[in-house]
């Protein structure tokens, strides 16, 4: 149980990826944009006639702060598409539109009931947001995964579900969107109950941190870190920021309300000797924090990485980084790691409040626009004179925060072996063998979906044959590679009424239950054989397929002889190559390289057994005994050795990493289909399988491909 | 023992793609096919040796069928070579 709830966890962090790709963009935009153009600040600097409003680099700002802010004002909506297109097992499309759908239904119940219980003044401060223009609860990302979840788990239970005749057109995925509509009406009304009991109880916990000195500091850094994820912390921090609970000062014979208020209150009173802490204690405790703590995080994370996905994370984890060091939005790098390892995130609170209240005790009096980056810490605390702010404090205990986190992380992961990024189990892609193959043929009729499904598979010609497959209301529409291989009697036997041929087009009628069929045979379609089926004729197929469960791998690897790339460029799967006889594995298996650097090599120590007259394909021996084909480009055949210089001849001994040739990369591409090179092992044992070990860039010399013999 | 001779006509010759088709009609048969220009052979099924030949438009090459199902091979061969180089 444990184990399954750690693996739904870890599937959860898996899909925040691709919303989490585009925050750190977001957060620049949105931290320089916002930084310079408070007024507050451009006023105390005297920058109002070069960046103030009406200038153009305020306009631009502007813009910059706005097209930023719009990702973080909808986050919700992003999260709940992203988990529900990461839980979803198939069909990810139809769960990512339901999500939309039931987000909105969920946000517009609650909004309607707020309208009839006396509007958003009935409720707290910091209750209630604008969620995509609807007058709703403010849940944070919370209320965005609720819905991602829920929606995945009733698009997996009911995407296949097959209803009575009269009712079938709404039947298999088109009833996705129906059932999740109608379960968020339940679950916003639900919500509307629910989650203002939950606010209060937090709001409450604010009278709490004021009467308690440094210790109310802590719990006050530690609340709200914790309370991000839930989009609580704004019920929290707000009345901090913003009214009477943060305190109140006379500031140049005016009464001031609230923490941030007084902050920028004395900072546009020259008078004022040292910034009160009083109030700078519920912001400081951010800048050692997300400067210098959450920075260490990363680092420990990039070399806690496997090898091999380094290159990957760095990306993510350095642009991450930095918006956190330079804007103090510090989502991107939270979210990578607080839900494959929750247990992170809470010593990271614990570790926030810790900070707040060290700022606290060593009176530093730096304050903020929004949150504790560089670009905050150099304009209210550096340029403020240490004088006034203490601000060295913060780097003193920086370093430490730095070193700490970089160490306790590194500790934690290797120890606990959390999933963070770069460290999940690899998603291989494996390839049938014979064996495998015909497991599946003999266990394929076992259940009756998979004998229609088996049906139009032999039917359409095999799935080397199947170029695509979609539905209409009442038709499978199948493209396929060779209309004669269409046998009409087969495809009737598995129910059809009728069978209409359009040149490749071949539509089967079924009625309205085609979209269950549908969903069905693509399921089939994925572990069938990729073979073209003639009568009498069988092959050898090979057909890949993502590994999600372990495989029946009962004998053992004998050997693995791994394959490096000739060609700096990206690399791909055999299948992707634009040449069906490539793509087939017809000249062997192996992967595609397409380059991006002029110069061929050796992949391995071995020998040039040919190289064609026209130069376009070397045929090589490695010293391990693997016969490979460097074939560079499509159909460059046609070219007549131009665009190609070769360095060796046939017979010549060379060690791995020696130039082969050299290619005129912009003659190739301008002459040639596709750039694209297949690099093939051509004779291969049946048992025999091939692993791709990269994709995307790679360098020459970097392992491509492996082949484990049984 | 089967042969016979065959002159290539297919402009680019023997390159990757025919090998590789050539190959794969070859092990549809039992029997051992060979094929030989000028000196040098290579069985068809062994697609490196096939390609190494490196043969030309043009060029005549000899080919041979041993086996079981020698006959059906070499007319097997003949045909698709005709049809395809």
């Amino acid at each position: 149980m444990k184990d399954k709830i750690f693996g739904v966890l870890q599937r959860v962090g898996r899909s925040f990826m691709l919303p989490i790709a585009i925050l750190p963009v977001a957060g620049l935009l949105l931290g320089l944009g916002g930084s310079f153009t408070n007024e507050t600040m451009l006023k105390t600097y005297g920058l109002m006639k070069i960046m103030g409003p009406g200038t153009v680099l305020n306009l631009i700002l502007q813009v910059m702060s706005a097209a930023g802010n719009i990702i973080f004002t909808n986050l919700p909506v992003i999260f709940a598409m992203g988990v529900a297109i990461g839980m979803a097992k198939k069909e990810k499309e139809v769960a990512a539109l339901a999500s939309v759908i039931s987000f909105f239904i969920m946000h517009a119940s609650i909004g309607a009931l707020i309208t009839a219980n006396g509007g958003a003044d009935a409720m707290l401060e910091g209750a209630v947001a604008d969620v995509c223009g609807i007058t709703s609860l403010q849940m944070g990302v919370f209320g965005g995964i609720i819905v991602g979840l829920g929606v995945a788990a009733l698009h997996n239970r009911f995407y296949k579900i097959e209803l009575p005749q009269v009712l079938s057109f709404f039947g298999g995925t088109r009833f996705v969107p129906i059932i999740s509509g109608l379960v968020y009406v339940g679950v916003g009304i639900l919500m509307f109950f629910v989650w203002p009991v939950i606010q209060s109880g937090i709001y409450h916990i604010g009278d709490l941190v004021l009467k308690s000195g440094y210790a109310g500091t802590w719990v006050y850094g530690f609340m709200e870190r914790l309370l991000i994820p839930f989009g609580l912390h704004h019920v929290f921090y707000l009345p901090f920021w913003q009214t009477g609970v943060g305190g109140t000062l006379e500031v140049a014979g005016k009464t001031i309300e609230g923490a941030q208020n007084i902050f920028f209150a004395q900072l546009a009173d020259p008078s004022v000797k040292h910034f009160a802490v009083s109030a700078t204690r519920f912001m400081s405790g951010k800048f050692p924090l997300m400067i210098f703590g959450l920075p260490g995080a990363a680092l420990a994370m990039y070399k806690t990485a496997k090898p091999e996905k380094k290159k990957a994370v760095a990306g993510l984890l350095l642009s991450a980084a930095l918006t956190s060091m330079l804007t103090g939005i510090t989502e991107p790098l939270e979210f990578t790691f607080l839900f494959v390892a929750p247990v992170l995130y809470g010593i990271h609170c614990v570790f926030a409040g810790l900070a707040y209240m060290l700022m606290h005790v060593f009176k530093v009096g730096v304050g903020m626009t929004f949150s504790g980056g560089l670009i905050d810490m150099f304009l209210f605390g550096i340029l403020q004179g240490n004088e006034k702010t203490n601000w060295i404090w913060i780097v003193i205990v920086g370093v430490g925060y730095f070193i700490v986190y970089y160490f306790l992380f590194s500790f934690l992961i290797k120890k606990m072996d959390l999933k963070t990024p770069g460290r999940d189990d690899v998603e291989e892609v494996k390839l049938y063998t014979r064996a495998d193959v015909n497991a599946r043929k003999e266990g394929a009729a076992a259940n009756p979906e998979d004998a229609v499904s088996e049906g139009i598979l032999v039917g359409l010609g095999g799935k080397k044959n199947i170029s695509d497959v979609d539905c209409c209301a009442t038709r499978l529409r199948c493209t396929v590679y060779k209309p004669e291989l269409v046998q009409d009697s087969i495809l009737k036997a598995t129910g059809a009424s009728g069978v209409v041929h359009k040149g490749n087009g071949v539509q089967i009628i079924y009625g309205p239950k085609v979209t269950v069929i549908k969903s069905n045979f693509e399921d089939y379609l994925e572990t069938a054989p990729d073979e073209e089926i003639v009568p009498q004729a069988e092959e050898v197929a090979v057909t890949k397929e993502e590994n999600t469960t372990a495989e029946n791998e009962t004998k053992e690897v004998k050997e693995t002889i791994i394959v490096s790339s000739p060609i700096t460029g990206l690399a791909a799967d055999l299948s992707t190559a634009p040449d069906e006889g490539f793509a087939g594995r017809m000249m062997g298996d192996g992967a595609v390289v397409t380059p991006e650097n002029a110069q061929i090599v050796a992949p391995e120590d071995g020998e040039v057994v040919f190289v064609f007259d026209t130069k376009h394909a070397i045929g090589f021996l490695t010293d391990s005994g693997l016969s490979l084909l460097l074939h560079i480009g499509i159909d460059t055949v046609s070219l007549n050795g131009e665009g190609f210089q070769v360095f060796v001849e046939n017979g010549q001994k060379v060690k791995k990493g020696e130039k082969l040739m050299e290619i005129d990369i912009d003659f190739l591409k301008a002459h040639a289909p596709s750039l694209c090179s297949p690099v093939l092992c051509t004779e291969l044992e049946d048992s025999d399988k091939v692993r791709l070990l990269a994709e995307g860039e790679i360098k020459a010399g970097e392992p491509l491909f492996a082949i484990d013999r049984y | 023992m089967k042969e016979f001779m065959y002159t290539v006509k297919d402009e680019q010759g023997i390159h990757a793609r025919p090998a590789g088709m050539l190959a794969k009609e070859a092990k549809k048969y039992e029997s051992k096919i060979t094929i030989y220009k000028d000196e040098k052979s290579a069985e068809v099924t062994r697609l490196m040796a096939l390609m190494a030949l490196g043969i030309k438009c043009g060029q005549e090459v000899r080919v041979t069928a041993e086996g079981p199902d020698e006959e059906a091979a070499a007319d097997g061969i003949k045909a698709f070579l005709e049809a395809n180089l």
